[in-house]
């Protein structure tokens, strides 16, 4: 309780009564506490607002829900994100690798190389085989890897997707997902690195959700002592040239690095060589990405010191990589010598630049304590009233609209200084602040592919066996999860999103899901009406839209859809045409290309499908389509 | 930022309206595949970047057959030119350099000059890791992570057009290339029939469904929906103009069935609808070769068979439309001159990359190969870079496309060009 009440404090610039917090009282807390009544907005509309901006898309009953138990105390459990989550749970159970170490992962799920060469090494596959006979091979690397209790890294990565989907489509504490997609995008790592792409599940895990409603400067230093950003951007190679290193420490330290057999000389020149270098990715994109901004006021010159501070920041060595570097036991040794071992990572002291450095106007390497010299430079970045402003205006480009006014960016960054980074205060002012409730922030944001999937299962309720099946769309749509390359991560705006080929497969997603086509994907239109069929197609589409698009002016949906279904032979033409229909043909191919057993499963898939859309109304299935490929939908 | 209102403004979709109640009369259709009639808007010159991504080892594909260094450096797989018991030896270029016997059919379009190579290019950045090579050679800028942009996408903002189309930047994969991320409008679709309302088989749901849509994003407040649903409905009646599924290549060409073939089958479609394709950029996989490269036949075969009979079947195909496209290979480094312990190559530093077209100096292997003893390799191991990649890009990029402004293309670049491009 303690430490909501400091949030409260700053509530208390005149929006909320501490009471109110601390007595979570839906009585006690009256509707004019957020701002949304001077922007001419019911409460209702305010309720849809919210949940549009801090969920990933309201379910039909979510307004009656928030507006019964106040739009601020809904806010505020989802300040704190510890509502029981029991069905994700659930749905979760079945998914091993998501409670993995990293060393656990790196020993269960190695790389397709790595695992043929040690197969090659057992003997297990002749290597000429290969090359002459594939199938051969391919059955006795399965075989091997069956006995070693092996996976493929691909099942990694797509138990990690299933999860990010089912999560995002059924947690109770939607704005901590909604943190964690948006900070995981600030501090992006990439799956299509390879060195970095292991660790991600765990980085989301570990390092973004927990603190993705907590303090800036935690997590920023979270971030840079995690293997998946120290291989994606590169610090896990970086140290200081020879000159400023301590020679003898560096001579006698057992070498922390994944050595393996490096007898030949090339290997070890090119070892000598990548070890010797200065690495300046992480300190430019530290400053440039994660804190400052690219205009935030440092120079090339705080670049290459920033770099220097932080060299010998690197992971430590995996024990399922290095079982015979006996690291474990030098510990103590390592220790006094200013290594410092905290999980995955490692400050190698023999490879830290131990010369002076200037990092804006501070200087770093006056004292013997190498590691905090890093510390303390990612506390003042954190700090720092350009970190403030650029995170704070991050998060109303997110949250509010793609061009935030100055004077909410100001305020925002004015609470991010005064709590020292504390991220639900800077959340408060912002939603406390008239430009969030104002009417040109309203249904401004474009839906990302991500957000328009999530929404569309989390709006018509749909029942998710095989999440994988929305990442293909989502992939289709433009946005390939974890999957963006460079460390800016995605753009926020809408017209990234939104190009030619991109918005007809929003459209077709709508068609596929509403009419039951994607397989594994369940869809009950009628019980979102308490199974009160619609008396005609022009009442389905009046009460769908509201149920999917509430609280939005629906009216120009309405009239435009109208003529269509007027169409007095209108419902007969659809039947007719979707009954001669085998829908499944297209996603069946999708199944193929991700599943290594295809065969037995699309069957399954398709008759499932079938049943799906038998039994629901193909005419209610069409309007219910056209809602969520329609114009209004894709705005949040 | 090029918005592409403009382009439906100014009319440029009205040929293709005219199908919009009845379909473009056939001789009109005829006559725009051709190339005689007078469009609306000019004509376009056409680049086609392909990234063959796993680093392509340059000194198997375009192998300098006479170094005896690397015949040591490669006892199981240096190649010769001379006849052998295989009866495939390597395709003697130049009395030095000998093409990979399963890249033949290069070799006319090599001796009519209208393919040329690069040896030796690569870049200045020696790291050899493939995420930060590709990503640098993406971006355009060796040594900065945090550029936004792609390359490709900023030679879209200089090509100088107040408008684009739906399709001046089509990139034939499912997500957005690095060297496409950026402001100016630009499209990845990994299959041109993804451009339709979809209800499978039941085409008169996906009719209705269609004009709903098209209503719907015609009549809606946000300008950003509006204006591309309505692109995206033109440019779905542009391609539903041709059968894109029972496309017939000129010449009797037959392209490989390959992600590549696919790929570049779609890329001539869109040349020969003049739909307005400027640079267009296509993939190919598997080139990272640690293991069992194979010589005349095996993994590396098949992958240069691939690319050079795609890239063969894309030109043949392209037929009267030749003289107006350029197609460029790259690959993010080179692998290592000797062969490792897995009968492959490890991750090197320079490749070799091709480049196909009418203005292209072709017949010739350019760049600077030093014969490889150890003293002459980068690191004591591997293929010196000679040749900065920004130098080739860039000429092709003016050249082909006439982009003066290398200091947007590529900013920290400051080098020469090597000639690649007829002047």
């Amino acid at each position: 309780m303690k430490a909501i009440s400091c949030y409260v404090l700053i509530i208390l610039g005149g929006w909320m009564f501490l009471s109110s917090f601390q007595n979570p009282d839906p009585a006690k807390i009256s509707a004019s506490n957020f701002p949304y009544k001077k922007a001419g907005l019911t409460e209702r509309q305010a309720a849809a607002h919210l949940l549009s901006r801090f969920t990933y898309g309201a379910t039909p009953a979510e307004i009656d829900e928030v507006v019964k138990q106040g739009l601020e105390n809904w806010f505020q459990k989802q300040l704190i994100a510890g509502l029981p989550d029991d069905t994700l749970e659930s749905l979760l159970a079945n998914y091993d690798a998501l409670k993995l170490s990293n060393s656990e992962v790196l020993a269960i799920y190695p790389k397709a190389g790595q695992t043929l060469r040690m197969a090659v090494k057992d003997g297990a596959i002749d290597k000429d085989s290969v090359k002459t006979n594939k199938v051969q091979y391919r059955q006795a690397l399965d075989i091997y890897m069956q006995q070693k209790g092996l996976k493929p890294q691909r099942e990694l990565t797509r138990q990690f997707i299933s999860q990010k989907i089912l999560r995002a489509a059924y947690t109770e504490n939607q704005l901590q997902e909604v943190m964690t997609s948006f900070w995981f995008n600030h501090f992006n790592v990439s799956l299509t690195k390879n060195d970095c792409s292991p660790f991600i599940p765990a980085y989301e895990r570990d390092v973004i959700r927990p603190n993705a409603l907590g303090n800036f400067s935690v997590m920023l230093l979270a971030t840079a002592k995690s293997p998946a950003m120290l291989y994606y951007l590169d610090n896990f190679s970086s140290s200081a040239n020879d000159k400023n290193t301590n020679l003898r420490s560096r001579k006698k330290a057992a070498n922390p690095d994944n050595q393996g057999k490096m007898d030949s000389l090339m290997t070890k020149l090119q070892k000598a060589k990548k070890e010797k270098g200065l690495n300046e990715n992480y300190a430019r994109e530290v400053m440039e990405l994660h804190t400052l901004g690219v205009d935030g006021g440092y120079t090339q010159q705080d670049v290459t010191q920033a770099a220097r501070v932080l060299t010998g920041w690197t992971v430590f060595p995996s024990s399922a990589y290095n079982r015979t570097k006996g690291l474990n036991q030098n510990e103590d040794r390592l220790e006094k010598r200013g290594f410092i071992h905290e999980g995955d990572f490692l400050f190698a002291a023999n490879r830290h630049d131990t010369g002076k450095k200037m990092v804006l106007g501070k200087s770093y390497g006056t004292t013997e304590n190498g590691y905090q010299e890093g510390v303390t430079l990612l506390h003042e970045l954190a700090n720092h009233q350009g970190t403030a402003k650029f995170i704070s205006k991050k998060i109303a480009v997110r949250f509010v609209s793609d061009n935030p006014s100055q004077m909410l960016i100001d305020r925002m960054a004015k609470t991010f200084l005064d709590q020292n980074g504390d991220i639900k205060s800077v959340l408060i002012t912002m939603v406390n602040s008239p430009e969030f409730w104002s009417a040109a922030s309203l249904r401004e944001k474009t839906k990302s592919p991500f957000e328009l999937v999530i929404g569309s299962v989390r709006s018509l309720k749909a029942e998710i066996t095989q999440p994988y099946q929305l990442y293909n769309w989502i992939t289709r749509m433009g946005e390939k999860m974890y999957a963006y390359q460079a460390p800016t991560g995605f753009p926020d705006r809408g017209q990234y999103w939104i190009n030619t080929g991109a918005l007809l497969n929003r459209m077709n997603f709508g068609l596929a899901l509403a009419s039951g086509r994607i397989p594994g994907i369940k869809v009950n239109l009628a019980a979102l009406n308490n199974n009160h069929e619609p008396e005609s197609s022009q009442a389905a589409l009046i009460t769908y839209s509201k149920l999917i698009i509430p609280e939005r002016n629906t009216e120009q949906t309405i009239e435009r859809l109208s003529p269509m279904l007027n169409d007095p032979k209108l419902t007969e033409k659809v039947d007719k045409a979707s009954n001669a229909t085998s829908p499944i043909e297209k996603d069946q191919m999708n199944v193929v290309q991700m599943d290594p057993k295809p065969d037995i499963k699309t069957r399954r898939n398709k008759q499932e499908a079938m049943q799906n859309s038998v039994g629901s109304n193909a005419m209610l299935a069409q309007v219910v389509g056209v809602i969520i490929g329609s114009p209004e939908y894709q705005r949040r | 930022m090029l918005s592409r209102r403009g382009f439906l403004k100014s009319g440029g979709l009205a040929l293709f309206g005219v199908g919009l109640s009845g379909g473009i009369p056939a001789f009109i259709a005829q006559a725009a595949a051709g190339t005689n009639l007078v469009l609306p808007y000019k004509k376009k010159k056409t680049l086609v970047c392909i990234f063959q991504r796993g680093a392509m080892d340059g000194l198997m594909a375009v192998t300098p057959f006479t170094d005896t260094f690397l015949k040591e450096a490669r006892p199981g797989l240096f190649m010769s030119a001379a006849q052998n018991a295989s009866g495939k030896p390597l395709i003697d270029l130049d009395g030095r350099f000998g093409l990979h016997p399963s890249m033949k059919s290069f070799e006319p379009l090599f001796r009519e000059n209208r393919l040329g190579i690069v040896h030796g290019i690569g870049s200045p950045n020696t790291t050899r890791s493939h995420f930060d090579a590709q990503d640098y050679m993406e971006s355009g800028t060796p040594f900065n992570k945090g550029t936004a942009s792609g390359w490709l996408n900023r030679a879209v903002g200089l090509l100088g057009h107040d408008t684009l189309t739906p399709f001046t930047a089509v990139s034939l994969t499912s997500a957005m290339p690095r060297s496409f991320y950026g402001d100016n409008p630009s499209v990845a679709i990994s299959n041109l029939q993804d451009f339709s309302i979809q209800m499978r088989g039941n085409q008169s749901g996906a009719n209705m469904a269609a004009k709903s849509f098209e209503d719907l994003y015609d009549k809606t407040a946000s300008g950003l929906l509006q204006e591309t649903g309505k692109e995206s409905f033109e440019a779905m009646k542009m391609l539903n103009k041709t059968d894109i599924k029972n496309y017939k290549p000129a010449n009797n060409v037959v392209y490989p069935t390959s992600a590549l073939g696919n790929s570049l089958k779609q890329v001539a479609q869109l040349i020969k609808m003049d739909v307005g394709l400027e640079v267009a950029f296509a993939e190919s996989n598997g080139w990272d070769t640690h293991f069992n490269q194979g010589t005349e036949n095996g993994v590396f075969a098949r992958n240069v068979a691939d690319l050079s009979n795609s890239i063969t079947a894309f030109w043949n195909d392209l037929s009267s439309y030749q003289d107006d496209v350029t197609v460029m290979t790259m690959t993010e480094f080179g692998r290592t001159v000797r062969q490792n312990g897995t009968r492959g190559t490890d991750h090197g530093r320079a490749s070799c990359n091709f480049i196909l077209g009418n203005d292209i100096k072709g017949g010739l292997v350019h760049g600077n190969v030093q014969p490889l003893a150890v003293e002459n390799l980068e690191d004591g191991r591997d293929l010196a870079v000679t040749t900065d990649f920004r130098s080739v890009f860039s000429e092709v990029a003016d050249k082909h496309l006439g982009l003066k402004n290398d200091k947007t293309l590529f900013p920290d670049w400051k080098g020469t060009k090597i000639g690649v491009m007829k002047t």
